[in-house]
C-alpha cells in the first residue's frame, strides 16, 4: 500500500509530521515541567553555620558547624516563634526548612527545640540515641542515651541507602516530649503546644558529600492508620532531605 | 398491566425531533454531572468535616454523584424510565439514538450504534494510553539517575500508581473496546450488539471514571501503587478515594460490556456460523470478557471494603482491630491474576486472526488455539496466591500454587504452536500487522520465560518485589498484549476510518517502540537481578547504569508512540482511501463497505465455512 | 507437517511420520536455526544472571543462582524452537504491495500437536519437580537450623528497619551477623506491610502487622549486606534500606559487647 496518500503532498505531509511530533513532545515536556515545579521544596534550604572552632574526635581533627531546628505543633506557634513557613494544612512540622545542608567531613552540632506533647513510639528502638559523638545527646543540659518510648514527641532520624559510594550516615534523635507540669511546660492558647519546650543538642560527624534523607519515626499523623498518614506521609513536614556538600 | 395501557392511550406519541433525547449530549451530561457533584460536595459540608463528619465519605459521595449526574444528563436513564412508566421509546426515537445521519455529533451522544461506541472506545483508549505513557516518561525521568531529582517521593509514588492503574484500565479495554464493539458484531454477521443501549451505557460509565481518576492528582495523589494494598490504602490521604471510586465505576462498566459481548456472540451469530466457524478473535474476546465477569466484582468488593474501612471505620483490613491485610491481598489477586489474562487473550486472538490473512494459510489447529485459551482461562483462577509467596500467608500452600502456576505454561505453549504452525511454510506478507506477530513471538517468549522464574518459589525469594517483576509483566502486558492491540489497529484501521494507516510512519513507530522496548526492559531486568526493589523513587548508585539504559529505551518508546499517534490522526483525516478489503481477508467485516451501513449488512450473511480457507490444498 | 500425508496408503507409525518430517529441508534449516539459538541461550544462561546478581552470601542465595541458571537452560530449547522457526519464516517473508500467493492449506497435524503438548508438559514437569525439590531441601535445612539458630527480631516501621538480638540483649539499626551460624529472623511490622529483604542472603518475607513471619538462613561468606524493603510502604519506601555485615564470630562478639547496655553509637 505504498503509493501516494490521497489528499496531501509529500512535503506537506513531512512538515505535518515534524510539527505534530514536536508539538506532542512539547506537551509531555510541559507536563514534566509542571510536575517538577510542583514538587520543588517549598522552603529555602537551611544551611549549617560553620564556626572557626575545630574539634578532635578519636585523634582526628574536624571543623565545627552548628544548625538549629524546631518542631511546632501548629502554624500559629511556628509564627510566634519567628518561623514563617508554608503550611497550608496546619500540620505539625519541623522548621524552618525540611531540607538541610551540612558541610562534609565536619563535626556538626545540631540543636532541636521541641514544643510538642507526645505518646508512644510505634517502634521503641527509636527511643535510643544513635550515631552521635559519644552516643549521647543533651536534653536541657543533661546527657542521656535514650528516652523512654512513651515520652517521645518526635524523632529526627537521618538515614541513607546502602551500597552507595556515599559514606553511611545514620543518626537517630528522640525528642523528649513536653508534659503538663514538667519544667518544660508553658502553655500557649493551643492546649497541645507550649512555649518553653525542651532543647536537644547533639553532635555527629559527616562523611563525604552525598544526599541523605531524614524523617520522624514518632507517629504524629493523628487520625490515620498507625498514625503515619497526614503530616507523616506528606513530604516536607516530618520528612525531608539532608545534603552533605 | 392495565395502568400501562391507560398511560399509553392518554399520551400522544412523541415526535422525536421534540423528544428530550434530541436535546441531550455529552455537554448536558457534563453540566448535570458537575451540578450533582458540586451540590453533593457543598451540601455535605465541603472540605470541613461536614454532615458525614468524615471527608472520605464526602469525597466518595461526590464522585459517585458526578457519575450518576453525568448519566442522567446524557439521557442514559430515559429509556428505562420510559419503559417503567409504560411508554417505551418509539421506533423513531430508537433510530434517533442509533445516530444514523447525525455525522460527528453522534460521537458525543448516548449513541447505541456499536460502530460509534467502538470509535468512542478507541479514542478513549488512546487518551488513556497517552496519559499513562506521559506518566511513564515522568517515572523514567525521575529514575534516570539516582537522587530522585525530578519529582519528590509523593509525586513519584502517585506517578507509579496512577500510571499503573491508567494503563491497566486502558489495556483491559484496548481490544474489546474498539474492536470488540466496532468489528466483532460485523465479524459474526450481526446487525448490532445484543443490547445496544447497554453498549452506550458501558462506554459512558467508563467515561465518567476518567475525570474521577484524574482528580486523584488534585487530592494529593495515591501512595499505594495500582495494587492498593491495605492497610497502606487505609492510611492514605484523600486521593485514595478517587482510586476507589474509579475502580467501582469501572467495574460496573466492564460488567455491562462483558455481559453484552458474551450475549452478542452467543445469540447473534449469522446463520451457519456454528461454534467451529467462529473467527478466533471472537472466541478470544469472548473468553476474555467471560473471565472478567467473575473477576472484576472481586476488585469492586475489595474497593468497597477499603472505602468502608476508610470512611466508616470498619476493620476488614486493619489487623489491630481483628481484620487482615492478607484478606485484601487475596481479594485483589483473585481478580488480579485472571485480569492479566483478560488483557492478554484478546491481544493474542487479534494476532491469530491476522496471521492467516498475511501468510495466506489456514490458522494452524483452531482446536489447539481454543484449548490454549480455555486452559489459560481455567487455570488462571487457581493461581492467584503466587503473588503472595513471600507474604507469609501459608508458606505450606506455596508448593500447590507453584504447580498450578507452572501448569499454565502448557496451554500457553499451545498459543505459540498455533502461531508458529500458521507461519510455517508460508511466506508472511510483511505489512505492519504481520510485524506485530513477530514482535509478539519474541516479547511473549521473554515474558513467559521470565514468568517461569517468578513462579518458582525459591527464585521468587530473590525476585519478588524487585524491578525484575516490573520488567516481566511489561513484557507480557506491553510486549505481548499491547503489540497485539496495535497490530489490530493497523489491521482494522481501514475498516474503522475508511483510510489506510500511513505505512512509513507506522514502520518508524514500530521499530522505535519495539527496539526501545527491548532496551528499556533489558535495563530493568538487570536492575532487578542486581537487587533494585520496584516502586522506588530513589536507588543506590550501583543501579545507575541499568536505570540509565532503561530511561533511554523509555524515551525511544515515547517518541515511537508519538509518531504513531501522529500517523493515526493524520491518516484518519488525510490518509489514502482504503479499498473494501485491502488485505484480502475472508472474515465478514471485510465484506461491508465504508461507511458501514447502520445495520451492517443489506442482506444478513450466511456462513458456510470458517474464515481460514486459504491455501492450495485447503478444504 | 506435510500437507499430503493423507495420501499415503498405509498408515505409517508415528516414528516414521516423525522421521518423514525431519527429512524435509525446511524443517532441517529451521531446526539448525533453533539449535543455534538454543546454544546461544545455553551459553549466555550459564553466566548472565550470576554476573548481574550480587555475591551470594548464603546457601539459599547460591541455590537461587543455580536454579535460575538451570531454568535458563531448560528454557533454551524452548527459545530454540520458537525463535528457530520464527527466524526461518521471517527470512522467507514476502515483500511488496500485493499479498503473496496462498501457501499450503494444511490445517493441523495431530502428531505435531501431540508432540508439542508432551514436550511442553515434560519441561513443565521438570521445572515443577526441581522447584519442589529445592523447596523441600530448604525446609529440611530450616528444621536443622532450628536447633542452634541465633534469633534476630526484625521490626519494620515506616520507613526504617530495626533489629533486636534477644540472646545478646542488643538492638541495632544495622544487621550484624556472625558467619556460619544459622540465623532465624522473626519479622513483624508496627504499621503497614513491608518486606524484609537482606539481598545477598537470598531470603525474603513480608513484615505484617501482628503476624510474625519467620525465615532462616546461614550466612557463609564475609561481607556487606544490603537490607531493603520490597513492599511499597508509602512515602519513604525507597529509603527504607539499611546496611549490614556478615562478620567473623570474634568480630561479632566484639560488636555485641560494644553495644550491650544500650550503647548504640
Ligand atoms: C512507554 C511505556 C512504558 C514505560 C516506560 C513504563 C514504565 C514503567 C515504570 C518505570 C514503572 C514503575 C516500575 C516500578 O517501580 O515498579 C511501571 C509500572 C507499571 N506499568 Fe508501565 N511502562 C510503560 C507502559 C506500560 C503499559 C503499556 C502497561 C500496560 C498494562 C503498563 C503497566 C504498568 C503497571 C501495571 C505498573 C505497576 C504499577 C505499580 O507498581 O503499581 N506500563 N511502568
Ligand atoms: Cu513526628
Ligand atoms: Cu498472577
Ligand atoms: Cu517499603
Amino acid at each position: 500500500m505504498s503509493g501516494k496518500e490521497s489528499t496531501m503532498t509529500a512535503s506537506k505531509r513531512a512538515l505535518s509530521a515534524v510539527v505534530g511530533v514536536l508539538l506532542m513532545v512539547a506537551v509531555v515536556g510541559v507536563v514534566g515541567f509542571t510536575l517538577h515545579s510542583a514538587s520543588a521544596d517549598p522552603h529555602k534550604k537551611l544551611y549549617a553555620t560553620k564556626t572557626a572552632e575545630t574539634i578532635v574526635v578519636d585523634g582526628k581533627t574536624y571543623p565545627k558547624a552548628t544548625i538549629t531546628m524546631g518542631v511546632y505543633a501548629d502554624t500559629a506557634q511556628a509564627k510566634e516563634m519567628g518561623y514563617n513557613t508554608i503550611n497550608k494544612k496546619d500540620y505539625v512540622q519541623y522548621g524552618p526548612s525540611s531540607h538541610i545542608v551540612l558541610p562534609a567531613h565536619t563535626y556538626v552540632t545540631m540543636t532541636i527545640h521541641g514544643y510538642d506533647g507526645g505518646e508512644k513510639l510505634n517502634a521503641p528502638f527509636f527511643g535510643k540515641v544513635v550515631g552521635t559523638v559519644g552516643g549521647t545527646m543533651n536534653v536541657d543540659g543533661v546527657d542521656v542515651t535514650e528516652i523512654p518510648a512513651d515520652q517521645v514527641q518526635h524523632t529526627f532520624t537521618i538515614h541513607s541507602l546502602p551500597s552507595s559510594n556515599r559514606d553511611p550516615l545514620f543518626v537517630n534523635i528522640p525528642l523528649q516530649h513536653v508534659d503538663e507540669g514538667d519544667n518544660g511546660f508553658l502553655p500557649t492558647k493551643d492546649p497541645g503546644t507550649n512555649y518553653k519546650g525542651h532543647t536537644m543538642t547533639f553532635s555527629f560527624i559527616t562523611g563525604g558529600a552525598g544526599e541523605y534523607v531524614w524523617n520522624c519515626e514518632y507517629p504524629c499523623g493523628d487520625g490515620t492508620y498507625a498514625k503515619f498518614g497526614a503530616a507523616m506521609s506528606a513530604y516536607g513536614y516530618m520528612s525531608g532531605k539532608v545534603s552533605v556538600a | 398491566m392495565t395502568t400501562l395501557d391507560h398511560h399509553a392511550s392518554v399520551r400522544p406519541v412523541p415526535n422525536p425531533s421534540k423528544s428530550l433525547i434530541t436535546k441531550l449530549n455529552m455537554g448536558t451530561g457534563l453540566v448535570v454531572g458537575v451540578i450533582f457533584a458540586l451540590a453533593t460536595y457543598y451540601g455535605l459540608g465541603g472540605d470541613s468535616a461536614g454532615v458525614f463528619e468524615n471527608y472520605n465519605r464526602t469525597l466518595l459521595a461526590t464522585m459517585f454523584m458526578w457519575s450518576i449526574g453525568f448519566m442522567v444528563g446524557i439521557g442514559a436513564f430515559i429509556g428505562p424510565f420510559r419503559w417503567l412508566v409504560g411508554k417505551d421509546l418509539t421506533d423513531e426515537e430508537q433510530l434517533y439514538l442509533a445516530g444514523d445521519g447525525q455525522g460527528i455529533k453522534r460521537y458525543f451522544k448516548y449513541c447505541t450504534d456499536h460502530k460509534v461506541v467502538g470509535i468512542q472506545y478507541m479514542v478513549g483508549v488512546m487518551a488513556l494510553l497517552g496519559v499513562g505513557g506521559t506518566m511513564a516518561m515522568m517515572i523514567r525521568t525521575n529514575l534516570i539517575q539516582p537522587g530522585s531529582k525530578f519529582v519528590g517521593p509523593t509525586i513519584y509514588n502517585s506517578l507509579v500508581g496512577l500510571h499503573g492503574i491508567t494503563m491497566i484500565i486502558a489495556m483491559i479495554i484496548v481490544v474489546t473496546g474498539p474492536f470488540g464493539n466496532f468489528i466483532m458484531p460485523i465479524m459474526i454477521g450481526a446487525a448490532d450488539m445484543a443490547f445496544p443501549r447497554l453498549n452506550a451505557l458501558s462506554w459512558w460509565v467508563l467515561f465518567t471514571a476518567i475525570p474521577v481518576l484524574c482528580s486523584a492528582w488534585f487530592l494529593g495523589g495515591i501512595p499505594t501503587g495500582w495494587t492498593a494494598y491495605a492497610p497502606l490504602s487505609i492510611q492514605a490521604g484523600p486521593g485514595m478515594n478517587a482510586f476507589i471510586a474509579t475502580i467501582i465505576i469501572f467495574a460496573v462498566s466492564t460488567a455491562v460490556a462483558g455481559a453484552n459481548i458474551t450475549a452478542t456472540v452467543v445469540a447473534m451469530r449469522a446463520k451457519g456460523m456454528k461454534w467451529n466457524r467462529v473467527p478466533i478473535f471472537v472466541v478470544g474476546a469472548t473468553m476474555s470478557v467471560a473471565l472478567a465477569i467473575p473477576a472484576f466484582p472481586t476488585f469492586m468488593v475489595s474497593m468497597i471494603m477499603t472505602g468502608l474501612d476508610r470512611s466508616y471505620a470498619t476493620t476488614f483490613f486493619d489487623a489491630n482491630l481483628g481484620g487482615s491485610g492478607w484478606l485484601y491481598a487475596h481479594l485483589f489477586w483473585i481478580m488480579g491474576h485472571p485480569e492479566v489474562y483478560v488483557i492478554l487473550i484478546p491481544g493474542v486472538a487479534v494476532l491469530m486472526e491476522i496471521a492467516p490473512v498475511f501468510v495466506r494459510k489456514p490458522l494452524f489447529s483452531y482446536n489447539a488455539a481454543i484449548a490454549g485459551f480455555a486452559g489459560i482461562t481455567g487455570l488462571s483462577i487457581l493461581v492467584w496466591a503466587h503473588h503472595m509467596y513471600m507474604s507469609g500467608w501459608m508458606p505450606m500452600l506455596n508448593g500447590p500454587f507453584m504447580v498450578t502456576t507452572e501448569m499454565i505454561s502448557v496451554p500457553t505453549g499451545l498459543i505459540f504452536l498455533v502461531i508458529l504452525g500458521t507461519l510455517w511454510r508460508g511466506r508472511p506478507w510483511m505489512k505492519l500487522p504481520m510485524l506485530g506477530v513477530y514482535a509478539f513471538l519474541w516479547n511473549f517468549l521473554i515474558g513467559g520465560i521470565t514468568g517461569l522464574y517468578l513462579s518458582d518459589v525459591p527464585a521468587d525469594n530473590y525476585l519478588h518485589g524487585s524491578m525484575y517483576v516490573t520488567a516481566h509483566f511489561h513484557y507480557t502486558l506491553m510486549g505481548a498484549a499491547l503489540t497485539g492491540a496495535l497490530a489490530g489497529l493497523a489491521y482494522w484501521f481501514p475498516k474503522m476510518t475508511g483510510r489506510m494507516l500511513n505505512e512509513r510512519a507506522g514502520y518508524i513507530s514500530f521499530w522505535l517502540v519495539q527496539i526501545g522496548f527491548q532496551v528499556l526492559f533489558l535495563g530493568m531486568f538487570i536492575a532487578g537481578a542486581e537487587g533494585q526493589p520496584r516502586r522506588v523513587a530513589d536507588y543506590s548508585v550501583n543501579f545507575a547504569t541499568s536505570d540509565l539504559i532503561s530511561s533511554i529505551g523509555a524515551y525511544m518508546i515515547g517518541l515511537g508512540m508519538i509518531v504513531l499517534l501522529w500517523a493515526v490522526i493524520h491518516s484518519w483525516r488525510h490518509g489514502k482511501i482504503a479499498p473494501m478489503n485491502p488485505w484480502g481477508s475472508k472474515t465478514l467485516e471485510w465484506t461491508v463497505p465504508y461507511p458501514v451501513p447502520l445495520v451492517n449488512f443489506d442482506t444478513p450473511p450466511v456462513v458456510t465455512s470458517d474464515p481460514y480457507g486459504y491455501g492450495k490444498a485447503g478444504n | 507437517m506435510s500437507d499430503d500425508h493423507g495420501l499415503v496408503e498405509m498408515e505409517p507409525t508415528p516414528g516414521e511420520k516423525l522421521a518423514a518430517i525431519f527429512k524435509q529441508r525446511e524443517v532441517r534449516v529451521a531446526t539448525a536455526w533453533g539449535v543455534l539459538v538454543t546454544a546461544i541461550f545455553f551459553v549466555i544462561g550459564g553466566w548472565i544472571y550470576p554476573s548481574w546478581m550480587p555475591t551470594a552470601m548464603s546457601t539459599d542465595m547460591k541455590s537461587i543462582e543455580r536454579l535460575i541458571v538451570i531454568f535458563t537452560w531448560i528454557s533454551a530449547p524452548v527459545c530454540g524452537i520458537v525463535l528457530g522457526f520464527s527466524i526461518y519464516t521471517f527470512l522467507h517473508r514476502h515483500k511488496g504491495d500485493t499479498p503473496p500467493a496462498d501457501g499450503p492449506g494444511f490445517r493441523t497435524n495431530s502428531l505435531v500437536v501431540g508432540l508439542w503438548v508432551i514436550v511442553s508438559s515434560a519441561l513443565c514437569l521438570v521445572a515443577v519437580v526441581y522447584g519442589l525439590i529445592e523447596m523441600n531441601s530448604a525446609s529440611a535445612a530450616t528444621a536443622e537450623h532450628k536447633k542452634n539458630a541465633m534469633v534476630v527480631e526484625v521490626t519494620g516501621s515506616q520507613w526504617a528497619w530495626s533489629f533486636n538480638y534477644p540472646e545478646q540483649g542488643v538492638q541495632s539499626h544495622e544487621l550484624m551477623l556472625p558467619i556460619n551460624r544459622p540465623v532465624e529472623f522473626k519479622i513483624i511490622s508496627v504499621d503497614v506491610n513491608h518486606s524484609f529483604w537482606p539481598v545477598q542472603l537470598g531470603v525474603k518475607v513480608d513484615a505484617n502487622r501482628l503476624q510474625t513471619t519467620v525465615i532462616d538462613t546461614t550466612p557463609n561468606k564475609l561481607g556487606d549486606i544490603d537490607v531493603k524493603c520490597a513492599e511499597l510502604c508509602g512515602l519513604y519506601h525507597a529509603y527504607m534500606e539499611t546496611s549490614g555485615k556478615v562478620m567473623s564470630a570474634d568480630d561479632f562478639n566484639t560488636w555485641v559487647t560494644a553495644h550491650q547496655g544500650g550503647h548504640t553509637a
